[in-house]
Formats: C-alpha cells, sequence, structure tokens
C-alpha cells in the first residue's frame, strides 16, 4: 500500500510492525497515533480534509485487513499426519472411538421408504430411485401435458436458469412421475419378452410453495407403475389394496374417486377406511373414517406410445403418492417442516 | 364448480330434460358425486340464510314528519307474520329510507326475528321492532345487498314476478331446503363442459342411470334469427384465425338496461355472483349455463372509438399499445395475446377481460353481444403473464367447444330482447374458421369404433355392447352397435374425447368402479431384481447409526451464502431463477455444507458431541450424462463436532476416521487415507483444510473415492464451527463397486498357538506412519514363513516435543502359522530381519 502522505507511510509500517509484536492485538485500530490522525482530520479544511480522510479510510481497511489474516493464520491448526489411525501422543484411553450406539438414528422417512419399498419388493416390484432434476421432456410432454396444458398449473415448478440442449430451463421435478417415460423405455424390451413391468420409484419433489406446518417445498413421494397385457382398473384397485392392507397390517375397505391427471385415463384418488380408527372417525381422519392416500389411473395411451409401447396391446396403472404423511399420521407428528431441519431434538426419537 | 340443487330443479322445470335427478336426496347426490364424478369441496345449506323473509305489498307510503329521508310505510304481509304490531286493518308499520319504495310494489320484509342474509355468515344480525326518530319500525325492507343478492344498496329489492302477500321469500325463488354443492375444479380440468350447469346436470343424469335430453335450442346448428329493427352496422374482421377459431356476435337496439329480475339476481347469488344490470347478468348467467364465456359491448362507445363504420377486428396488439380493463388496470398486453379492437383502438383482451371504454352502464341503449372461441393456450398464458384470472380464462382455458357460441348467442339474444325490449339490429355474424369437417359432422373429435371388450379388458368389468351403449347414449352420445364393433360418437360439447381410453373412462364413471372385479395382477415367480445402490444405502445407514451417527436430510437447494462459506465456486451450481426464499438459489455441489449449516443450532441447542451425516444427490454444471441431462453425484457426507463442553483431545480428524473405516469394514472395503494436495479442484473438496485432510482411496486403487477432514478456519467461522470439527464426503458408485467386488476378508482359524510381539520403530519425524505401516507389511510379507498369517495393530505415536527430529512409532504384531507352532526364537529373528530392512529403506531404528 502507497500513501502520498509521508507521514501515514511510517505510521502504517510503525503499526504493523506492532501488530506482529503484541501478537495481533486489535487495539491497535485505537492506538494513539490513529486517534490523533482522526483528532487532526477533524481540524482541516474541506478539500484537504477529502483526500486525508480517503487516504486515512485506506490506512484503517489495511490494519484490518492484516489483523485479521494474523488471527486466521494464528486460528489455523497445525498440519498432522492423515494417515495415521489417530493423534501424535495420544493416551491408550483417548484413542478415537465411535460415538455411543444408543445416540445413533436413522431418518424416518428413509426408514419409512425401506418398509414400503420392502412390502412392494416382495410383490414383485422393482425399485427405481427418481431424479432431482429433469428436463420438461419428462416431467410434462412425455406424461401428454404438451406445453401450455392447464393441468401444468397445478404443479408450481422450480426452474433454473440454465437451459438445456433445447433451450428450455431445467425443472426440479414435481412429482416423480418424472421417471415414467425413461423407466417405461427402458423396460421395454422386458415387456416384449413376456414379463410385466413392475416398478416403485421413490423420490424427492419440489413444488415452490410458501411453507407452513403442512406444506414444504421438498417432499417424497412413491410412484409405481405396473404394465402387461390385459392389465385393468380392478387389477389397481387390488395391488394397491393389497399393500396398504400389508402396510397396515389389517383389513381395509378402500373407495376410488374419479379425478383427473393428464398422465391416466382413467385416472382416481385412492381412499382407504381409516386404519387409525377403524373407519369409525377420529382426528386423524378428521372425523370422517376415511382417508386419501393417493391418486392413481390407467397410464395413457400417449404416455405408453411415447415410450414406444403399444398401447393396444399392453395396458397398466400407474399410482403416486407421499411418503411425510403416512408417517406424519402414524406418530402424530405436527409440523411437515422437521423432516428436514435437521434438528437432533427430531432425529433422535426415530432410531 | 358450484351448483344449487334448487337450480337443477329449476332447468328441469324450464326444459323438462330428464327425470328428476334429485329426488335421492341431497347427502346421496354427494355421495355418488364423490364416486363417479369428483371430489366434493363442499355443501352448503344456504336455506337458513333466507329463513322468515315474507313477500309483502307497500300499501302506503308517507314521508315521515321528522326525518327528510324516510317513509313510513304500512305493509301487507297476508297476515303471515306472528308475534308483530298491527293496525286495525291489518297491516304492519315498517321504516323504509329507500328512494325506490312506493305504493303498490312488492317487497322482500325482514320481520322482527328474522336474520339479515347479508350477515347470516359473518356475524348474523336479528332485526327487532324499534324506534326511528319517533316512529316504529317493525323490521325492515329488505336491498339487494342486504339479502345477500349483490352490492347494490340504492334501494330495496322490488320483486317484479307475482306473488300472493305473504308468500315466502325462500319458497318463493326455490332457496329453502336448498343447497350448493362444490365440486372440486380440478377433476373438470379436461371437461369444459362441466363448468357450466347444463353440463354438471348430464353427469347428475349419467352417474344415476338417467336418460338426459339437451334444451332444444341448445344444437351445434341453431336456427338464425332475421333482423327486427333498423340495421346497425358493424364490420368485423378476424386477423388472427388460428388463435380465435370463430367468432360470433349480434348487434341489438333500444335495449333498457335495468336492474335484472329477481329470478336472474337469486341465480347469480347461490353460487356467488353479483348482479351488475341485466345485459351483464345474462352474459354470466348463461356463462354459468353453458360454459361459454360471453360478453357484450356498448354499440355507441364502439361507434365512437372506431373509424368510419363501428367495427370489431380480433387480431394481436401493436407495440406500445394498451388498454384499460374492466378492473380499472391498464396493461400493455403481451405481443401475443388475443386482443379485441376497433379498426382504432383496443377494446378488450379476448377471452380474459373487457375494456372499460366499452363497458355496458345504465345509459347505453344499443349493444354488440361476442360468443366466441378462443385458444386455450393463448388464453392461458395471457392470463399467467398479466395475473388475470377471471371466470372467463377459467373456462376457456379448459378448452370450450367451438360448436356452441352460435346457440348460446341465439339464446341470450332471446331473452334480452324479451326483457330489456330490444331488437335485432343486425345479421348474425359468424366468422368460422374450423375445420370443414368439424362443422359438418358438428363433433370436435371423429368418431371412434370401439368393441366392448376393449372396454371390459381395461376395466375389469363385464358389461354387453348393450348395456355400454345404454351408459352412452343417456349423456347424448350417439352410438351403432354392428356385431362386436361399437361406433361412438361424441355430442359436440365433449372436446375430450378424443382416443379410445376417454370412452374407457367415461363408461367406468358412469357405470361406477364399485363394480370392477378386484383380482391382483398374474406374473410369474420370476423374482424382482434388486436395486444395489439403494441396498448399500441402508448398510450405510444401518452402520453409521450403529456407531452413533444421525442421519438427517437437508433440502437440495442452498442458500448462495451456504456456497460461499464453503469456499465453493456458484459459477458451477444451477441456479434457480424462480424460488419464493432465497434460502433456494442454487442446487447444491456438494452435501458437506449442508451438514456444515446444522452444526451450530444443534450445539446451541444443547447436543455436545454428535455426527450428522446425509445420503444424497449433488449437481454441477460441468458434469452432463449420456442423456445430456446434468449428472446425478450420489455421494456420503457426514460431519462429527463436539462442542465446547466436551473434553476432547486430539484432532477431530481421527474420530471422522474412525467412522469411515468402521464403514468400510461392515461394507467389506479397505481404504487409505493420503495427504490431501492442492492439485484437485473438485467441487466437495474446497471447504477442507489440506493440511488436516485425506484423500479417500480404496486400498490398492488409484480412484478418488473422496475427502475426510477438517475445515478451514475460514469455514469454520463462517458456519460458527467448533474448533473440534471434522468431516467425510464420498461418492456411493465408488464405494459401491468396491464393497460388490470385494473378496471376503474371512482369516481361517489356526489350531496352532499364536505369538503376539510388540515393536516400537524410531523414524524421522516427518515420514508418515502410513508410509512406515505399508513398509512394515511389505517387510513381513517378505519374511514369514509360508503358511503364516498376522495382524499388525499401532499401539501409540509418540514425540517427546514438537521440535523433536524424530518419533516412535509402536506396533504390536500377533503372528499365527497353519501347519506348526512358531517359537519366540523365531519370531525375533523375523523381526530383526524385518527391522533391518526398514533401517535401510526408511531410516528406522527399532527401540
Amino acid at each position: 500500500m502507497n500513501y502520498q502522505d509521508e507521514r501515514l507511510q511510517n505510521i502504517a509500517k510503525t503499526l504493523k510492525k506492532r501488530i506482529v509484536e503484541t501478537s495481533n492485538n486489535p487495539d491497535v485500530l485505537r492506538s494513539v497515533e490513529m486517534r490523533a490522525l482522526f483528532d487532526e482530520l477533524k481540524t482541516l479544511k474541506e478539500e484537504q480534509k477529502a483526500s486525508f480522510g480517503k487516504e486515512l479510510n485506506m490506512l484503517r481497511q489495511d490494519l484490518t485487513a492484516q489483523i485479521k489474516a494474523l488471527k486466521d493464520s494464528d486460528e489455523a491448526l497445525p498440519p498432522i499426519d492423515v494417515t495415521a489411525p489417530f493423534d501424535l501422543n495420544i493416551k491408550s484411553s483417548e484413542m478415537p472411538r465411535l460415538l455411543p450406539a444408543e445416540h445413533g438414528s436413522r431418518h424416518p422417512i428413509n426408514t419409512e421408504f425401506e418398509k414400503v419399498l420392502d412390502i412392494f419388493y416382495r410383490m414383485g416390484f422393482t425399485v427405481l430411485e427418481s431424479r432431482e432434476i429433469d428436463n420438461d421432456f419428462n416431467m410434462f410432454e412425455a406424461l401428454n401435458f404438451p406445453e401450455g396444458h392447464p393441468a401444468r398449473d397445478d404443479y408450481d415448478t422450480f426452474v433454473t436458469v440454465q437451459k438445456d440442449q433445447k433451450g428450455q430451463p431445467l425443472i426440479a421435478p414435481a412429482h416423480t412421475s418424472t421417471m415414467q417415460n425413461r423407466a417405461l423405455k427402458s423396460m421395454k424390451k422386458n415387456l416384449e419378452q413376456g414379463d410385466p413391468i413392475a416398478l416403485v420409484i421413490p423420490g424427492r419433489v419440489f413444488r415452490n410453495e410458501d411453507l407452513d406446518a403442512r406444506h414444504e417445498h421438498t417432499f417424497y413421494q412413491l410412484e409405481g407403475i405396473y404394465v402387461d397385457e390385459n392389465v385393468n382398473v380392478g387389477n389397481l384397485i387390488s395391488t394397491i389394496k393389497t399393500f396398504l392392507q400389508e402396510y397396515y397390517a389389517k383389513e381395509l375397505a378402500v373407495r376410488i374417486q374419479p379425478s383427473y391427471f393428464p398422465f391416466t385415463e382413467p385416472s382416481f384418488e385412492f381412499t382407504m377406511s381409516c386404519p387409525f380408527c377403524d373407519n369409525k372417525g377420529c382426528n386423524i381422519c378428521s372425523h370422517s373414517g376415511w382417508i386419501e392416500i393417493l391418486g392413481c389411473g390407467m397410464i395413457h395411451p400417449n404416455v405408453l406410445k411415447f415410450a414406444g409401447i403399444d398401447s393396444n396391446k399392453y395396458t397398466g396403472f400407474a399410482w403416486g403418492g407421499g411418503i411425510e404423511r403416512l408417517i406424519m399420521m402414524k406418530n402424530n407428528i405436527e409440523d411437515i417442516r422437521h423432516f428436514e431441519a435437521g434438528k437432533l431434538e427430531f432425529l433422535r426419537q426415530f432410531k | 364448480m358450484k351448483f344449487s340443487i334448487s337450480s337443477v330443479q329449476n332447468l328441469n322445470k324450464q326444459y323438462g330434460l330428464s327425470q328428476d335427478l334429485t329426488k335421492v336426496g341431497v347427502s346421496k347426490i354427494s355421495k355418488i358425486i364423490g364416486a363417479q364424478l369428483g371430489e366434493v369441496d363442499a355443501i352448503q345449506a344456504i336455506g337458513e340464510r333466507y329463513q322468515g323473509i315474507i313477500i309483502s305489498k307497500v300499501v302506503t307510503c308517507q314521508k315521515h314528519p321528522n326525518a327528510d329521508k324516510l317513509n313510513i310505510c304500512m305493509i301487507d304481509d297476508g297476515g303471515s307474520a306472528k308475534k308483530v304490531d298491527r293496525g286495525s286493518d291489518g297491516l304492519v308499520q315498517v321504516v323504509c329510507g329507500a328512494p325506490n319504495v312506493k305504493t303498490g310494489i312488492l317487497v322482500a320484509w325482514l320481520p322482527p326475528g328474522a336474520t339479515v342474509p347479508e350477515s347470516y355468515d359473518s356475524e348474523p344480525f336479528v332485526l327487532g321492532a324499534r324506534e326511528l326518530r319517533g316512529v316504529v319500525s317493525s323490521g325492515m325492507l329488505a336491498s339487494p345487498k342486504e339479502l345477500a343478492l349483490g352490492d347494490s344498496h340504492d334501494g330495496i329489492l322490488i320483486i317484479d314476478d307475482e306473488h300472493k302477500p305473504g308468500t315466502d321469500f325462500a319458497k318463493a325463488y326455490g332457496l329453502d331446503n336448498d343447497h350448493i354443492i362444490d365440486i372440486e375444479n380440478k377433476m373438470f380440468t379436461h371437461r369444459p363442459d362441466c363448468f357450466g350447469l347444463l353440463g354438471v346436470y348430464r353427469e347428475l343424469a349419467g352417474i344415476q342411470g338417467i336418460a338426459v335430453k339437451s334444451p332444444k335450442w341448445y344444437q351445434a346448428k341453431p336456427d338464425v334469427t332475421e333482423p327486427s329493427a333498423k340495421i346497425l352496422p358493424l364490420i368485423i374482421t378476424n386477423d388472427i384465425p388460428k388463435l380465435c377459431s370463430r367468432f360470433s356476435a349480434i348487434v341489438l337496439s333500444g335495449v333498457e338496461v335495468k336492474t335484472s329480475p329477481v329470478w336472474l339476481q337469486v341465480e347469480l347469488a347461490k353460487i356467488g355472483l353479483k348482479t351488475i344490470n341485466n345485459i351483464v347478468d345474462f352474459t354470466n348467467y348463461y356463462s354459468y349455463l353453458t360454459g361459454q364465456p360471453l360478453h357484450a359491448y356498448d354499440y355507441d362507445k364502439l361507434e365512437k372509438l372506431s373509424g368510419k363504420v363501428p367495427s370489431i377486428v380480433v387480431r394481436h396488439p401493436k407495440k406500445g399499445e394498451t388498454i384499460k380493463l374492466l378492473n380499472g388496470k391498464t396493461i400493455e398486453p403481451r405481443r401475443e395475446a388475443i386482443m379485441i379492437a376497433t379498426d382504432q383502438q383496443l377494446l378488450g383482451v379476448g377471452g380474459v377481460m373487457g375494456g372499460s371504454e366499452s363497458e355496458v352502464d345504465f345509459d347505453t341503449k344499443n349493444i354488440v353481444l361476442e360468443s366466441a372461441n378462443f385458444d386455450m393456450y393463448s388464453i392461458r398464458r395471457t392470463s399467467m403473464a398479466h395475473g388475470l384470472f377471471t371466470d372467463a380464462v377459467t373456462r376457456f382455458n379448459k378448452g370450450q367447444s367451438p360448436l356452441q357460441t352460435l346457440a348460446v348467442l341465439a339464446k341470450i339474444t332471446d331473452d334480452i330482447c324479451s326483457n330489456s325490449g330490444g331488437k335485432i339490429a343486425s345479421k348474425v355474424y359468424d366468422l368460422n374458421h374450423l375445420p370443414k369437417v368439424e362443422q359438418s359432422s358438428s363433433s370436435v373429435h371423429p368418431e371412434l369404433v370401439i368393441s366392448a371388450d376393449f372396454i371390459n379388458t381395461r376395466l375389469g368389468f363385464d358389461l354387453s355392447s348393450k348395456e355400454i351403449a345404454k351408459l352412452l347414449t343417456n349423456v347424448e352420445f350417439q352410438v351403432h352397435l354392428s356385431g362386436q364393433k361399437m361406433q361412438v360418437k361424441a355430442p359436440f360439447w365433449r372436446t375430450d374425447i378424443e382416443c379410445l381410453e376417454d370412452i374407457v373412462e367415461e363408461v367406468g364413471r358412469l357405470h361406477g368402479y364399485d363394480n370392477a372385479n378386484l383380482m391382483l395382477p398374474l406374473r410369474s415367480t420370476k423374482p424382482a431384481t434388486t436395486n444395489e445402490l439403494l441396498d448399500i444405502k441402508t448398510s450405510i445407514r444401518n452402520s453409521l447409526s450403529k456407531a452413533g451417527g444421525n442421519e438427517i436430510l437437508s433440502y437440495s437447494f442452498v442458500h448462495g451464502k451456504i456456497i460461499d462459506k464453503s469456499l465453493q465456486d456458484e459459477l458451477k451450481a444451477y441456479q434457480i431463477s424462480n424460488a419464493l426464499s432465497p434460502d433456494l438459489q442454487y442446487y447444491r455441489l456438494s452435501l458437506t455444507p449442508s451438514l456444515l449449516d446444522k452444526v451450530h443450532a444443534n450445539i446451541k441447542a444443547g447436543y455436545d458431541h454428535f455426527a450428522i451425516y446425509e445420503l444424497g444427490k449433488t449437481h454441477n454444471i460441468d458434469d452432463l450424462d449420456a442423456d445430456k441431462l446434468p449428472a446425478e453425484g450420489e455421494v456420503l457426507a457426514m460431519v462429527l463436532s463436539a462442542g465446547p463442553k466436551v473434553r476432547t483431545n486430539g484432532a477431530a480428524y481421527y474420530q471422522a476416521q474412525k467412522f469411515l473405516t468402521n464403514l468400510a469394514s461392515d461394507l467389506n472395503v479397505k481404504l487409505e487415507f493420503t495427504k490431501a494436495t492442492k492439485s484437485t479442484n473438485q467441487q466437495a473438496f474446497k471447504p477442507y483444510d489440506i493440511e488436516r485432510s485425506a484423500v479417500v482411496k480404496i486400498k490398492g486403487q488409484a480412484e478418488n473415492l473422496g475427502i475426510i477432514g477438517e475445515f478451514k478456519t475460514s469455514v469454520r467461522h463462517g458456519f460458527k464451527l467448533p474448533a473440534y470439527t471434522a468431516g467425510f464426503e464420498i461418492d456411493l458408485p465408488a464405494l459401491l463397486r468396491a464393497s460388490s467386488s470385494a473378496t471376503s476378508s474371512y482369516r481361517q482359524l489356526s489350531r496352532f498357538p499364536s505369538v503376539t510381539q510388540d515393536i516400537t520403530l524410531k523414524i524421522a519425524q516427518n515420514l508418515s506412519f502410513g508410509d512406515l505401516e505399508t513398509e512394515v507389511k511389505n517387510q513381513l510379507n517378505k519374511h514369514l514363513p509360508e503358511h503364516s498369517s498376522y495382524e499388525l495393530n499401532p499401539t501409540s505415536i509418540y514425540q517427546a516435543k514438537l521440535t523433536d527430529k524424530t518419533k516412535n512409532i509402536s506396533f504390536r504384531i500377533k503372528i499365527a502359522n497353519f501347519v506348526r507352532t512358531l517359537t519366540d526364537k523365531e519370531i525375533n529373528i523375523i523381526l530383526t530381519k524385518v527391522s533391518a530392512e526398514l533401517d535401510k529403506k526408511l531410516g528406522a531404528k527399532r527401540v
């Protein structure tokens, strides 16, 4: 740093030396020398004041930077031998060890997925994990949502500044259905050799929404697809009902309600009798005795066609539902935001 | 979509559409709707709101002696109100301040004890008898606003239909016992017809197995009415037929703009629409009835805004053109918007919202009625771009049938003429750009040929062709049976019947899915394949949690500050362009920063010593996969930390290493830790302090598995981390490869006793433990007799002073042989040889 004023040049030199000598004492900034300079500034005339003030500011920044740099290097820890399994001179009683097993915990979402996926695996479904960034084709177009389709309004998607090869922004998937096209395509050969496509797709999905106790912008879904010859609505209802009964380990009544999704035709909301009160009505089911659990339907022929599958020969069904709700209902969890808050108070309750 | 039970009944009374659809009762109706049409959002009983209101006749009306604006009315309620003071003639005295009150009119009287309907849902206001400037008023005469019919509070509601004084107001207008049912709109995304009451009516019939016939006037090719008054000129041109496939319009002259008839006000009020004037109310009513949005322009205003001849042009806006809308806002419409204009200037945004300059008001004499069809995608984009969400947008963006514009126009023309005294003053304009096929077939999509088998296979039903045909013809499909085949033609308002599966859906819904035959799919006993990556994730979670670790999940998106504090490069991260919160600016480049961000809060919450870990995905704009999509990194990261309350000796690094080697051993993988160097450019490495970090490798392999270590000073400061903090970040696919190719590390048990020896080696201070250990193993492998196995465990690393030039490293060696007993003497000789070699190679002296 070069100062116009020779006096400042000298003071800078003296003070920098003092910073090192006093092992980084920040009081240097408030030293007699500095205070004198600031007092002097007040007495100057306007035109001198500007240039002197600028220099004085430079000096202060210069010293502050040196103090910070010294502080960082002071606090930098000495190198260690990273190839060793423990510290130099450490007592055998202080050797590094693991933490108490009873403090360990696994995230409830993953644990629930384990349970759910295990049931589907036993039912003959293979697991494919979903992506966290995708393109418009997979998220919408291949699922029979053409550009500008009003059903796109139901998904407040996050999009990126960066564009893909088609010049479209990338998308944070708002549903695990984003995997359908590539999954169907990759399994087409097996299908034609006589093996049904039976997949479950767990994954993280995103909606650009404000947060509250019941809404997260990041949450988890489980998608399922089943394609073969002669697959019908009865198979769909039966498959989901069988899963739910295994999951809740009890008999359940189920109902389906017409709904609309562009990628299934017909589309349904799937409702089960409340497993917590056996259809009698409780807090969990808002005293209705029923819980709407997922959306589903017969895969739209256009979705099969987009994947090159003959929709006259093959039919299939698909469903998708959230995971957090299952866990929240089961454990009476009051706030969905707990799941990704990283609070040990919450996490350690799930072994 | 809201509708009331009484509106359904009224519609049937008026047009004789079907058998009574409502006789099963409200609760059954809503149940059937739920099972076969769509989710019922709400059922609201509105009858209660109108209880006790009596239609009465004003018999006399005199000025109030003590107030200029008040009148004292004596009304005839037919004697129906109880507990009210009456004069000797049986009339009731009510004070009224409305300017339009006069002798002889029929009014809605709220007697003492009645609740003001307007206040019913908020703070119910119950009327009494009270004095107004010295004169007692029993209850009040109600304005449309007080009756919750509209915003008008300028005067009382004058009942225009003939009723006997004493008639119950609610009964007279079908409001007693009435219920509003609100069906979730989502179900109707592809059903534009169900955004009209008529559409819902047909569905209600269809799902009850009742045949329905639409009103006579609702047809694709209605009769066109001839002008009956002097022609008012109008030129209509359409510059964008692709976006406006049909534009129908008509001019009416001599209309009287006034308050709507009470029945119309009531119909609109039931679905939450406010009455404005008869013209606007009729357009709103027929939009609601048919789903076809309608618009009325003031012809004379339009003439003033036109050049020589009054004109309407459908076109895109010109650069810089603005329009003042009915909501009072002025916008510069997007360039691709569909605009309605004169030859001089804009009039409104087509299908979205009209402009204020051509608005119909109480002085309007002549009007133009518009019934058009606009491109649904364009409407949606314009609505989004300008934040204009109107009923017209809701209807148009589902894609209304373009075949209904003329029928609706003809019907509303009739009604407005008879209500307002208007006369037809132009031909019926019909700029029709629909494909010839659609025009001639009166169907939006071609006929479909389907079989009962196709339908049953997909639904799990067992219906005959005849049964299917009945279900479809109930809702006005045309079905021709010929052998196994069915030829199906959808009615002109059904824009959604495009493919065979759409018919399948129709049949399934009308018949009811409860009838589906429940059966699990049949499949072979071939086992489902496993997902190895998912399996190793499960193993990792089990191992780390058993080791006392806590699994967390944190957001895939991070604030730019987190990337900065981790010394990573924002430019390498995918950036979110539309996040509501700044916390979600970027896709994360690695997981470690997210974990570091969770440390401080947990220490503050009283957790002194913990290890949090996460399995998740990472993204970097430089990495694309085979499909040219962003490659997704699958990684495991862990961060352990101890707060100031915990006595920790030594570096946190070694505890992190302990976790990682323990995990690796659970996965049957052997790791190697080599000193990190500055050369690596990976974003994941950026927060790590290379002086206290190691690159993790699979033993004997070149590939980097990840990094383990402590964090740079500025990172520690940035995240407020305790000095005792360390972490690691590991690539999962690489770990999986190593784990699945690992061979068993089982050592057979020897029948012969093993020998244990300690050995301490003095080596140069700057020589690493790893180099020494490797060499010790090399030498043991070289010098131990055949069929031997050994365990080598370090027991201490000692250096008296930091300035010393040497350090001592001690190992405990346990050696066994499978074919004979080894003697101490033999082992000593071997260890001497090993030491000599170590001295030669590394200058290590045995102590």
